[in-house]
């Protein structure tokens, strides 16, 4: 998990003040232009006080500004005005553009790709183990220090296991060193580049970029004009969203809020979590081990696609069920033909979902708990005093724990256990890197008979970018939430029998 | 003991006052019974997100707090 994640840097305080800008000309009904004062609200300073100059710093923030309504932003190769292009952009009433998750290029600033360094906590000790292990003979010891001969290393880490004073170091380019599935590479003038035929849109190296140099793209305004036009608006909110807002804001406060903001309805995803995975253990049940050696979860978009980009042997042993984010969708357009749905939660790659064939019909937009907070705050909706009405009930203990991980697999157990008599064996991957590896052992034919669970997040879906809270206390809100569900197990769920 | 009142509201917890309650609350578990944590409602100043997150420490009143200066606020009283 990157370093930087749960931690409020100025990086995040200037994305969550785009979003709130962005957010509060869409409530608004603003003209165009407006658009082009936002870098000036957002950098207000005299001197630049991130970069070398105000002018790239407010460069970045109209970067962020486009990306933000969905576009792709601009080179800085044409001259265009910010509102001119967005004018286009909306005016055709678009959503949001792949690729999902981009390096502003002019923002990146070029960190060396991985390499061993030998810092001053060097002292040319007599025994340099360093030198002494090293396989390729490229440390010598010069006349202050150690030295690594960049040409002859291999990255090995030998010398930095040795050095009895932990003076090398290993230096990885934070991006990607966080993207597992090593999709960042570099263009001709080194800066870092997503190669989009290995990306799966996990959003892991927005977080860890500490330029904030990586950006996704947002719905934030199509939803909030939808809203504005009057359209009937339905949310349904993912499972790790308890606690997400401060400790004082409840689920049902939140829930409140969103009515407030002018959702129509408000659901749990854990909901459609019981449906998947009593849809799941089905699967399993009927095709493990006859038709399918192993089956994996289906409920992590990031994962799936690891599987159809990296080992796509393995593509048609992951479950072919909806997404609990589809279940839930369909429940609520079943009896609302005409309304929208919002899949509000943790997560970027569920935005590249809903844009899917199958998915775009079900799901009309996806915004993130980061986005929405600060659309409560460019709406002046205060959680804290808003007054919490209904209960929220929609979903099972296991269902609502799906958002930590290893909630996934257990749920779908239980449903196994109960109704089919079968206790398979589990293999949970958590974490980007973790999930390559595991599928590539699926591959190689040594998970036979298994249920694999996947998720890109490490520790799940409270681990995901779009999340406020540290991965710790989101994962404690949620197993907290869960106890207080009124049923166990999904299929004691009764919520679920309004459907079929 | 330091009192410590810090607002939960919605302007202070998007620009940053969970990750300040997340600090002070580890300091906590090193002085426990010289700091007190109350978690508060929106304590009206922020009309100008800009003054957020606002933060308590005893009688003084912290706007645009960051943890280092909240922290440092806290142990000085400690000491
Ligand atoms: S971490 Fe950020 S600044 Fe560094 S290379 Fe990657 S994108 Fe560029
Ligand atoms: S797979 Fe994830 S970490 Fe890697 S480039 Fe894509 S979004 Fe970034
Ligand atoms: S939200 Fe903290 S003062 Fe209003």
């Amino acid at each position: 998990m990157s370093k930087l994640k749960g931690i409020y840097t100025d990086i995040v305080k200037i994305r969550r003040m785009v979003f709130a800008e962005l957010a509060g000309l869409a409530l608004k009904d603003a003209e165009c232009e407006e658009f082009d004062k936002i870098p000036y609200r957002i950098i207000d300073t005299e001197e630049a006080t991130y970069r070398s100059s105000i002018f790239k710093e407010r460069a970045i923030v109209a970067a962020r500004v486009r990306m933000g309504l969905g576009m792709d932003y601009e080179t800085n190769q044409e001259h265009k005005l910010l509102s001119e292009g967005i004018r286009d952009f909306l005016n055709n009433d678009n959503q949001l553009t792949e690729p999902l998750v981009n390096v502003i290029r002019f923002a990146c600033e070029k960190c060396p790709t991985n390499a061993h360094f030998v810092t001053n906590n060097c002292r040319k000790c007599l025994a340099h183990p360093c030198s002494i292990v090293c396989p390729v003979d490229a440390v010598s010891i010069e006349e202050h220090a150690a030295v690594i001969d960049q040409e002859k290393c291999i990255n090995c880490g030998k010398c930095k296991e040795a050095c009895p004073y932990e003076a090398i170091v290993n230096y990885e380019r934070p991006c990607a060193a966080a993207c597992g599935v090593d999709a960042i590479e570099s263009d001709d003038y080194n800066r870092a580049r997503i190669n989009q035929n290995k990306c799966v849109s996990c959003g892991q190296c927005i977080i860890a970029c500490p330029f904030g140099a990586i950006a996704d793209k947002s719905m934030i305004y199509q939803l909030l004009k939808s809203i504005n036009r009057g359209e009937d608006v339905r949310a349904i909110i993912a499972p790790s969203f308890v606690g997400q807002f401060g400790p004082l804001v409840s689920a049902e406060k939140i829930v409140a809020a969103l009515k407030k903001l002018g959702m129509k309805e408000v659901r749990e995803v854990s909901l459609g979590a019981d449906f998947a995975s009593l849809h799941e253990a089905e699967l399993f049940a009927e095709d493990v081990p006859e038709q399918q050696s192993y089956i994996g979860t289906s409920c992590c978009p990031s994962w799936t696609y690891i599987a159809d980009k990296h080992v796509p042997e393995t593509r048609e042993n992951i479950s072919d069920s909806s997404s609990p984010m589809i279940f839930a969708a369909q429940s609520v357009k079943e009896n609302n033909q005409d309304s929208k749905v919002v899949f509000i939660g943790p997560c970027v790659s569920k935005k590249l979902e809903a844009l899917s064939e199958k998915v775009k019909d079900e799901v009309d937009f996806v915004i993130t708990f980061e986005e929405l907070a600060a659309i409560f705050v460019a709406a002046d909706i205060e959680l804290t005093k808003v007054e919490a009405e209904e209960e929220i009930s929609d979903a099972s203990y296991y269902g609502r724990a799906y958002a930590n991980a290893g909630g996934v697999a257990e749920a779908i157990r239980q449903n196994l256990k109960e109704k089919y008599e079968i206790d398979p064996p589990i293999t949970k991957a958590d974490g980007l890197a973790d999930c390559k590896k595991t599928l590539t052992k699926a591959k190689a034919g040594v998970l036979e008979g298994h249920l694999i669970e996947g998720m890109a997040c490490e520790g799940g879906c409270v681990g995901g970018p779009g999340t406020l809270l540290a991965t710790n206390r989101g994962a404690k809100n949620v197993s907290k939430f869960a106890e207080q569900s009124p049923y166990k197990f999904a299929f004691e769920n009764d919520k679920l029998n309004d459907r079929d | 003991m330091v009192k410590v009142k810090i607002c939960a509201g919605s302007h202070c917890s998007l620009v940053g006052a969970l990750n300040i309650l997340e600090t002070l609350e580890e300091l906590q578990e090193e002085y426990p019974d010289q700091i007190q944590i109350e978690k508060v409602e929106c304590l009206d100043k922020c009309e100008d997100i800009k003054k957020a997150p606002v933060v308590k420490v005893d009688d003084e009143l912290i706007t645009s707090a960051q943890n280092q200066i909240v922290i440092s606020k806290v142990m000085e009283r400690i000491k």
